[in-house]
């Protein structure tokens, strides 16, 4: 548990000065872990900046404290992840007046104590039926594990016994498998030779079928897009991309190359 | 005895797991008609009263079962010892199983309200849920279903046999009771 390495692990001396704290980081993570400050109002990107300056600054560099400080963040973004797919659920029943509230949970109720009754159905056929035999086949008994036959062996059998185990292994042919066929470099010139022509495409048209494939073809887009060569749009969430080519002057592009 | 009757006692003599009819009319090559028919014959020879071996219908198909009367000896001989008894939390988790099956992780933890966690790799272990695939919803979690062992155990012939979900709601009177607890709360926390 991420609160356990807190106490047990040497502190992190890092002064903090955010919206919401002003002091030492392990007094962050201690308010934190208490629930006395939020966690939804701390910018955990803050603090690993300040970190990095005060690493920065110092010059010295404690493998230790660094490590125990990497642990803490981590448990920190941990815990802000969790809210983020808890919100929705714990907001709404605060949110909800209370005779609402009642109802949903009377909603959930109802629905539990059916399984629950299921639960004593089940523990009444349990009883009677679980310990009844059917037909099987027992395990053969040369498949049975017996005890290894008393008797004794010459000291040097142990090694002779080890020696074929120490021995390296012959390296396994890998001459069978072939390189990976997708390359960045020429995904990208593919995708600017439509862009060229069409000036608008849109990724599941270009897309390859294959998953790493079209990894690299959105990797390829990315790149397209950092470049300023092309704008990326989606119109809505986990919807198809539209790539359309930035109008600019061919004589630029082509002094830049 | 009825021949056809005499040849399916040999399948169901030599089959480690219960044979459902129509495969037994296939191996036969007769109709399960004819099948059921014999099985009739074969019912009344092995009833639990003339022999120590009983005819059972259990997890889609017919096998011997020892009565149960005989239970005891046959364990004192093989070792064989009564599966572990099953705690309430793995009972309600096993229901939901059953019930709502495939299911997820999180769908079960959110029926009882708890983290079922343990109790599925609990049930897991005993052979009495088992993995049955990956749903198609973000994040890809592992679905949850009972298996044959499940059938034998509850003496179920499938899953159909389980009384509707219905059956087991409620009723009005203590629905409006816990409602009226629960009113009376919200009543509370609102002064």
């Amino acid at each position: 548990m991420p609160a356990d390495a807190a106490v047990a692990a040497p502190p992190v001396a890092l002064e903090l000065d955010l919206d919401v704290f002003d002091g030492p980081f392990d007094l962050l993570v201690t308010l934190i872990l208490k629930d006395e400050i939020d966690i939804w109002e701390v910018r955990v990107s803050r603090i690993i900046a300040e970190y990095v300056l005060k690493l920065a600054d110092s010059g010295e560099f404690d493998l230790d404290a660094t490590s125990q400080f990497v642990v803490l963040v981590a448990a920190l973004l941990e815990m802000k992840s969790r809210l983020l797919l808890e919100e929705d659920v714990e907001e709404e029943l605060e949110d909800l007046d209370p005779d609402e509230a009642a109802e949903r949970l009377l909603e959930r109720l109802v629905r539990y104590s059916q399984f629950k009754n299921v639960a004593g159905a089940l523990r009444r056929r349990w009883d009677e039926h679980s310990a009844r035999l059917y037909r099987s086949v027992p395990v053969p008994p040369a498949l049975l594990r017996r005890p290894a036959p008393a008797g004794a062996l010459p000291a040097p059998a142990l090694p002779a016994a080890l020696a074929p185990l120490l021995r390296e292994p012959p390296v396994p042919d890998t001459s069978h498998l072939a390189d990976l066929a997708v390359s960045l470099v020429k995904e990208l010139r593919r995708l600017r030779l439509i862009l060229g022509d069409e000036g608008e495409f849109t990724f599941a048209a270009v897309a390859p079928d294959d998953r790493l494939e079209r990894a690299v073809t959105f990797f390829a887009l990315l790149e397209l897009h950092s470049g300023g060569e092309a704008v990326l749009r989606q119109k809505r969430h986990l919807g198809d991309i539209v790539v359309t080519r930035v109008a600019r002057p061919v004589q630029v592009a082509a002094a830049a190359v | 005895m009825h021949a056809l009757a005499r040849r399916l006692e040999a399948l169901l003599f030599i089959s480690s797991r219960p044979l459902p009819p129509p495969e037994m009319a296939a191996a036969c090559g007769c109709s399960t008609g004819e099948v059921d028919e014999a099985l009739a014959v074969l019912r009344v020879e092995y009833t639990a009263e003339r022999r120590g071996v009983t005819l059972r219908d259990v997890a889609g198909g017919v096998t011997f079962a020892v009565a149960d009367d005989c239970a005891e000896d046959v364990r004192r001989l093989t070792g064989a010892e009564r599966p572990d008894d099953l705690t309430p939390a793995l009972l309600e988790t096993l229901a939901v199983v059953a019930y709502l099956q495939p299911v997820t992780r999180a769908e079960a933890a959110e029926v009882r309200g708890v983290s079922s966690e343990w109790a599925l790799s609990s049930l897991e272990q005993r052979g009495l849920v088992e993995q049955q695939g990956r749903a198609d919803t973000p994040g890809a979690p592992i679905l949850y279903g009972t298996g044959a062992r499940f059938l034998k155990l509850f003496g179920l012939r499938s899953l159909q046999e389980l009384p509707p979900l219905e059956e087991f709601s409620l009723q009005a009177a203590e629905v409006d009771e816990i409602r009226a607890r629960l009113l009376a709360n919200a009543e509370r926390r609102r002064a």
